[in-house]
């Protein structure tokens, strides 16, 4: 049985095709202002690699806030579910899944079968987003790519309010004037954003196995800055970004036809 | 499970409800026309006591009156803006803020100027309460202002502390000396016992009404309560409220033995938390997609409503000093039974505790039946979001899946319906609960 | 001679540490100043004021609501980490809901021996409040003999009573040096001298302070340049005093409960020595979230502002603050009907100096050419 994912996040749309439970091909792209256009182009994408056509995909589900627009009709389930039943999938004893995105981070208890006990979400806040760093990183004049690796190299602390993406970056931009080392900065911007989402990931419980999707959890930068806020290490799948579609697949598998 | 269906039909004193509320809201309005007198203050105002004054004195109780704004969203927005063009922070409760807006506006929500109170009468046990009125004198000078604060720790405690009740009957003795000074009427003891007797009356009936929704399929949903249960915020010591709940009780009596649904596809019960918020009550109708009933808050059953232990464990409503014989002939004693009754409020304990309401909302998840609790964290006030992140962590480690959603009673503005709609969805989803329409 | 209040502002728990070990005795954490100290000092406990560390933190989230105050959910994040684990005890006194609920969180998760809610009248301008206090500070006052196993006696009262007024008068005296047309001291070495007198002992800090009082003579005067004084909530941000003095003022006096609000009146001294506690506590300049119906903090700053002779004002509070947001407008409009310009600012766990820095500047510069005309 095929069964395809659709997450239809707010930057980014992300398509996993599995069979029997394996995963055959990946589709991304960018979400803009088409959404349904560019959900259709991913899905394209994928069955291209797969070699199949689109009515080899015997069930589709759909996840992440626009999926009422993915394409054919597909079964829908949230974020919250989705992020849970792919983290699982991938790690199998992850009990804490934060799945940071490009607008939203969440923060999710679940079970070893990827059932959800308790959720958090960071609400109407860029400050806990990947929305932030883009934002820090403009103002820092720093391609958003290098941001993370940059603050790597930053040798202090410096206590930045976090609050507001606004009151931030022109936090960032007195930093500058005052001459203080970018790689500062770039660290200070990062211990902001985790200081927010583990804020958010203590509410529902941090257990020993913390798992980090989310496109955001490419930025070492923020990994490191998590994992100095909690206090431990915490596992990034590789291609965190199509853990939610994965799980959206997963979830098309389970349902009987 | 698939397609229950209880038999439902609306409530026959629905009509008398909308009647008397609007009735309360045209006799403020007008009642200097007859010579009445207008008083502003809290719903949890003692309004018993202002009754002694004569029965053509008309309480505007300001939480219900600024909900009001707040359900119309248009109104409410300007309601806001002209507090905050008056340089008052955005963050203070949305109540206040609606209120004062109408007050600057010079707009009542139902229709003409806003009118004017002669006195104000309030209570205060929130922070914002005295301050409330206070920024309403700052604006509008000269209105004579009592309040009387009630913030003296929680009733187990006060009930073996006399002087902890002493102060608040102080308080209240000396406020009647306030209203003759300032109406130059006399006063009118009888009236006064009269009153509290209907107070003891409806808050305890509102609390046998609340208690019946322990029955599946509920009697009652939560908006529905919403719209009977403000009576007793707008009035709860006028004998039409009394007999009004009274009156209500009895139909939902009837309603539970005939077993009436007030959602025919009921089969996830939960409660919520705090007011919700007013511009999206919709929301309570896409829980209902799913089969899922709040069938109440300890906000709807214990704002106003007086409840007690009963003999068999239970909880249910307060028995009233009448039926317990207490004597109630003088003025001290009518203020000291209005003192302890209102005391014994469960909206009340948490100001002390956030344990103390953990445990009546895993009293009320047990007794009513609950398969889970949504939170609404809500920016609007401090005073029942006061340690609602303690109530979570508490009923969490009691087993009981709980949902946050953030909001705002009375400003539209802090509320993000499609996120919480989604919330809901990842609720239900984590609850089991197919989404409407889907096969099992 | 004020680097021993600093050093005790930064060095508070390791005092306290030394303190039981000299001593032997028992150390309550309070929350808001309205908590007696006389009856803790009488039974020789050492309180200490209970106050964040200006660090962000991501501790308190599953505890407080995000609504409620940077300074509740700071002090909160103190216990949490263990930063107050010599405590044998913890208090508050009723006041405003949000550090409320940093005690009742701190009780529920921080583990400590001894707590105790003193519930204290809001109504402090009623009749009706004193015999209610009265009662409350003899319960209190017998819970606390009962946990040191000894009875408080009067003459244990007394000296709680004179201890404290004898520190007051003394912080009274600093303040009153500060009306000089060039104050011997700025704005952060009174807050220091002032906050670090809410944890070190009441009478050693006296001694400090009373040296400090003798030896002010002898200091450099400072041109004041621009004279400021602040008002508003808790306030112990001493990075963004010093920030605001380096950009060319000085701050004369403040209306906070880490200043004023904490020691401006004394208790009188009575045979009724629970009563006369009571009137101090029920007159002292109030917390807003007691200031009512009437608001007698306006004529107070008022007459603060004109005896020290203050040309600006700085209102600042932790965000979030209703009381003190409920009292801000009247405030600026009845300094604005004097003459006296203010500054509004929002404190966090963390202040954005730089963007404050902008304003200060603006602010002062407006008074300046207010000056020259």
């Amino acid at each position: 049985m095929v069964t395809a994912g659709i997450d239809m996040g707010a930057k980014w749309v992300k398509v996993v095709l599995l069979r029997d439970g394996e995963v055959i091909a990946r589709g991304k792209a960018l979400t803009g202002f088409e959404q349904k256009a560019s959900a259709a182009k991913a899905l394209a994408d994928a069955l291209g690699q797969a070699g199949l056509s689109a009515d080899a995909i015997d069930r589709t589900a759909a996840t992440g806030a626009g999926r009422k627009d993915a394409p054919g009709s597909p079964i829908e389930l949230t974020e919250v579910t989705a992020a849970a039943l792919g983290a699982v999938q991938i790690e199998r004893s992850a009990r804490t899944v934060i799945d940071v995105g490009a607008e939203e981070g969440r923060a999710i208890k679940t079970t070893d079968a990827g059932k959800v006990v308790d959720f958090a979400v960071n609400e109407k806040c860029a400050a806990g987003s990947g929305a932030f760093t883009e934002a820090m990183a403009r103002a820092l004049e720093t391609p958003v790519e290098e941001i993370g690796p940059l603050s790597l190299q930053s040798s202090q602390a410096i206590p930045m309010n976090a609050q507001c993406a606004v009151f931030a970056e022109s936090e960032v931009v007195s930093l500058l004037h005052a001459r203080t080392p970018k790689a500062d900065i770039a660290r200070a911007v990062h211990d902001a954003i985790a200081n927010r989402i583990v804020s958010m990931a203590r509410k529902v419980g941090i257990n020993e196995h913390v798992v980090l999707i989310g496109g955001v959890a490419r930025n070492v930068g923020f990994v490191d800055a998590v994992e100095r806020e909690l206090g431990l290490k915490i596992t990034v799948p590789p291609d965190p970004e199509f853990v939610s579609a994965l799980g959206a697949a997963l979830h098309a598998a389970e349902r009987r036809g | 499970m698939a397609n229950v269906a209880y038999p439902t039909e609306p409530l026959k004193c629905w009509a008398r409800a909308k009647e008397l509320r609007q009735r309360y809201y045209e006799d403020y309005a007008k009642a200097h026309d007859t010579g009445g007198l207008r008083w502003a203050g809290g719903a949890w105002s003692f309004d018993a006591i202002p009754m002694g004054l004569g029965p053509d004195v008309y309480p505007l109780t300001s939480e219900p009156y600024a909900a009001s704004i707040a359900f119309n969203r248009e109104f409410s927005k300007r309601c806001l803006e002209a507090t905050e063009a008056k340089g008052y922070a955005r963050d203070l409760c949305s109540y206040m803020r609606n209120y004062w807006g109408s007050l600057l506006l010079n707009e009542y929500a139902f229709g003409g100027p806003f009118p004017r109170p002669d006195f104000i009468w309030q209570d205060h046990i929130c922070c914002s309460h005295a301050k409330w009125y206070q920024v309403v004198r700052d604006l509008e000078d000269d209105i004579p202002y009592y309040c009387i604060d009630v913030a003296v720790g929680p009733y187990e405690e006060a009930r073996d502390r006399q002087h902890r009740v002493q102060y608040i009957v102080d308080q209240m003795h000396q406020g009647i000396e306030f209203l003759e000074r300032a109406t130059g009427r006399t006063y009118d003891d009888a009236r006064l016992i009269e009153a509290v007797k209907n107070d003891c009356r409806a808050t305890s009936a509102w609390a046998e009404v609340s208690a019946l929704n322990k029955t599946i399929p509920a009697p009652l949903d939560e908006k529905t309560m919403y719209a009977l249960y403000v009576l007793g915020t707008l009035h709860k010591a006028s004998r039409d409220v009394a007999d009004f709940y009274e009156e209500l009780r009895d139909e939902v009596r009837d309603r539970v033995a005939r077993g009436i649904a007030a959602v025919p596809n009921e089969i996830c019960r939960v409660i919520t938390d705090t007011q919700p918020p007013w511009g999206f009550l919709k929301i309570f109708r896409y829980m209902e997609k799913y089969g899922c009933v709040s069938v109440g808050s300890l906000y709807t059953f214990g704002l106003i409503g007086a409840w007690e232990d009963k003999p068999n464990g239970t909880w249910g409503p307060r028995t009233t000093p009448m039926a317990a014989g207490t004597p109630m002939e003088t003025r001290d004693q009518a203020l000291h039974i209005l003192a302890d009754w209102t005391l014994s409020r469960p909206e009340w304990q948490h100001f002390y505790s956030p344990h103390l309401k953990s445990q009546l909302m895993l009293r009320i998840a047990k007794e009513w039946q609950l398969q889970g609790v949504m939170l609404h964290y809500n920016r609007g006030c401090e005073g029942l979001s006061l340690g609602i992140a303690e109530n979570r962590l508490a009923l969490i480690d009691a087993g009981l899946p709980v949902m946050v959603f953030e909001g705002n009673m009375g400003d539209d503005s802090e509320f993000d319906e499609d996120a919480t709609k989604n919330r809901i969805d990842s609720f239900m989803e984590s609850l089991g609960i197919k989404r409407p329409g889907e096969e099992l | 001679m004020t680097e021993r209040f600093a050093e005790w502002y930064k060095t508070r728990h390791d005092y306290a540490r030394a303190w039981k070990e000299r001593t032997g005795g028992k150390v309550v954490g309070y929350f808001c100043t309205y908590v007696p100290e006389e009856i803790l000092i009488a039974a020789g406990v050492l309180p200490v004021r209970i106050l964040g560390s200006h660090e962000p933190q991501s501790v308190t989230e599953p505890h407080i609501f995000g609504m409620f105050c940077p300074f509740c959910r700071d002090c909160l994040a103190q216990g949490l980490k263990g930063r107050y684990d010599y405590l044998d005890g913890i208090m508050i006194a009723q006041s405003c809901l949000h550090i409320r609920q940093a005690f009742t969180s701190w009780v529920q998760h921080v583990p400590v021996g001894w707590s105790y809610y003193l519930p204290f009248p809001n109504h402090v301008q009623s009749r009706a409040a004193r015999p209610y206090l009265v009662e409350e500070l003899r319960l209190f006052k017998e819970a606390v003999g009962a946990w040191v196993g000894r009875p408080i006696t009067d003459a244990d009262l007394d000296r709680g009573i004179a201890t404290c007024n004898e520190f007051r008068s003394a912080l009274r005296e600093l303040y009153e040096s500060r009306k000089a047309e060039h104050p011997p001291l700025n704005g952060v070495e009174a807050m220091l001298a002032v906050v670090s007198g809410q944890f070190v002992d009441k009478t050693e800090h006296t001694t400090a302070l009373r040296q400090l009082l003798d030896a002010l003579d002898g200091r450099e005067r400072r041109d004041p340049k621009i004279r400021l004084m602040l008002v508003g909530s808790e306030d112990d941000d001493v990075e963004f005093i010093r920030m605001v003095e380096a950009c060319g003022a000085t701050v004369v006096t403040d209306d906070h409960c880490t200043g004023t609000r904490y020691f401006w009146n004394n208790v009188e001294p009575g045979e009724d020595r629970l009563g006369a506690i009571a009137d101090r506590y029920l007159t002292r300049p109030p917390c807003p979230s007691k200031d009512w119906p009437t608001r007698s903090r306006v004529p107070h700053i008022l007459d603060l502002a004109d005896r020290w002779g203050v040309q600006g004002v700085v209102v600042l509070q932790q965000k979030f603050c209703d009381p003190h947001e409920a009292d801000t407008p009247a405030i600026i409009a009845a300094l604005r009907e004097k003459g006296i310009p203010s500054l509004f600012l929002e404190l966090d766990v963390t202040v954005p100096v730089g963007q404050f820095k902008t304003r200060t500047d603006a602010f002062l510069e407006m008074i300046t050419a207010d000056d020259l005309f």
